[in-house]
């Protein structure tokens, strides 16, 4: 059976959720497995993600109909080459109004094309109601809230809080280490690089921290993954 | 079912008359509607580049033009005609049209006539209301506030608004939404009806590569303009089940 061209919209409507880092390592796990992909930033002003990988990733201004014409055409061409979008907090209404004034996710459907959202958790409560208002707008949007223990963690109550999600799929980031995150944050890092060869000059506890972090995180992007193509799977 | 005229006009240029007509057409079309226009944006019309099956361009001043029109209306198999008026037209038509009685069977029941009157923002274009007002007696009239242009029609002046829009009692209102720039001229640019260039089509019916973007907004743009026809309940008016109250 043909598989679906994925289109994974990282995403919050708030900021500091670990967006543009889901951004960052979804596009790292494609470029370590030898993929390709197309990303786009919708933070025009400060685009962390599209500073990282200019090659591949446009940056656009999700409120203008050129930016809008840059993204959501390339997003509904079914060409089995996955699509990233970090939705820049302050962008994510119009982002989402668009696809609701466009018929995004009708065509999406026509044109083979499985948007996934990945839904940034928050402590807010504001933050369960905006996935529940996208889950009820688009039942058949795919969605898999994201946690990520650095940027956003819940606390104690982290279970009762995403049980007010829509979605029991998820994703975890762990919380790097102090000294692992200035690594990972600097802005000539590459994670599929320091994969292949790590820097000589690199401590080896910082070494062994972000290669265990990142191979957690990448085990559940493979997960998703082959749970994703078993679901559209016709023999199963 | 009785023939209908549906005339859609305005003294005032740059209003947005064709762009309703265009609407209109596609509407019409969309449901099922057999519909014939006439542009009388004489040499060159719009609406017939847009609509060029559908449409006859007619200089309605001319008399040989007006039987062409009128003298068809019962004999037509095609029973709904939009005529699109050109800008500083409409008072101009409405009076070649009282002048050869069309009123005047509009009264006795023989025809519908409905007439989209397409305001623009401006006092000269509100003052056509109380203009127009002698010749509506029996259409059923509706003031259109085409808001492709952003205008607000004076609501933010209680005053000014009341002093127009309460001299047209029995008048209904219907509101056009506004289309982003960018797709408007696109559709421009591609020539053909708004339905034709969402469903991806050239002028000539080949498979087009519009964006989508640019198809979604005049899509969803088209369904608020359907819901405005449906509210007033154009297709009732039409067939004649729906009588002007």
């Amino acid at each position: 059976m043909e598989q679906k061209t994925r289109v994974y919209i990282c995403c919050s409507p708030h900021k500091r959720t670990g967006a543009t880092t889901t951004a960052r390592l979804l596009t790292e796990y494609l470029i370590f497995n030898g993929r390709s992909f197309a990303g786009f930033d919708t933070d025009p002003h400060e685009p962390d993600y599209g500073a990282r990988f200019p090659q591949a990733v446009t940056i656009v201004d999700a409120a203008t109909i050129e930016g809008q014409v840059a993204m959501f055409d390339r997003l509904l061409v079914h060409d089995e080459t996955p699509k990233i979008v970090d939705v820049w907090h302050r962008s994510y209404s119009r982002f989402v109004e668009t696809m609701s004034q466009i018929g995004f996710m009708d065509e999406a459907r026509r044109a083979m094309v499985q948007p996934i959202a990945l839904f940034h958790a928050d402590a807010t409560s504001a933050s369960p109601a905006a996935a529940l208002a996208l889950a009820a707008r688009w039942p058949e949007l795919g969605m898999v809230i994201v946690t990520n223990k650095g940027a956003a963690p819940l606390g104690l109550d982290a279970s009762d809080i995403l049980a007010q999600y829509p979605s029991s799929r998820r994703f975890v980031i762990g919380a790097l280490d102090a000294s692992s995150r200035a690594c990972f944050e600097a802005p000539e890092f590459s994670l599929s690089h320091f994969l292949l060869a790590p820097p000589s000059d690199m401590s080896i506890v910082t070494r062994t921290s972000l290669r265990a972090w990142t191979a957690q995180v990448f085990t559940q992007f493979q997960t998703f993954e082959l749970q994703t193509s078993m679901q559209g799977a016709q023999f199963l | 079912m009785k023939p209908a005229v549906i005339l859609v006009g305005a003294d005032k240029g740059g209003v947005g008359k064709t762009t309703v007509a265009r609407a209109l057409a596609d509407y019409l079309t969309g449901k099922n509607i057999m519909t014939r226009a006439f542009d009388t944006e004489s040499p060159r019309g719009t609406l017939k580049r847009f609509h060029g099956d559908m449409t006859e361009i007619v200089d309605i001043d001319s008399t040989s033009d007006q039987m062409k029109i009128l003298d068809t209306l019962n004999t037509a198999q095609v029973k709904v005609s939009i005529i699109d008026t050109r800008a500083g037209a409409l008072a101009r038509t409405l009076r070649a049209l009282r002048d050869v009685g069309f009123f005047d069977a509009v009264r006795e029941g023989h025809f519908t006539f409905i007439l989209f009157h397409v305001l623009g923002p401006s006092i000269a274009s509100l003052d056509e209301i109380s203009e127009t007002a002698p010749f509506v007696a029996n259409a059923h009239y509706f003031l259109v506030k085409n808001h492709v242009n952003d205008s607000t029609f004076f609501e933010w002046d209680p005053a000014t608004y009341q002093n127009y829009f309460s001299k047209t009692r029995g008048a209904g209102e219907l509101t056009i939404p506004k289309l982003s720039e960018m797709a408007y001229e696109q559709v421009e640019i591609a020539g053909s009806p708004f339905s034709q260039f969402v469903g991806n089509k050239t002028s000539d019916g080949r498979p087009a590569a519009h964006s989508f973007v640019l198809r979604g907004y005049v899509r969803t743009w088209q369904g608020k303009i359907a819901e405005e026809f449906e509210k007033i309940g154009l297709l009732d008016l039409i067939s004649g089940a729906s009588q002007k109250k």
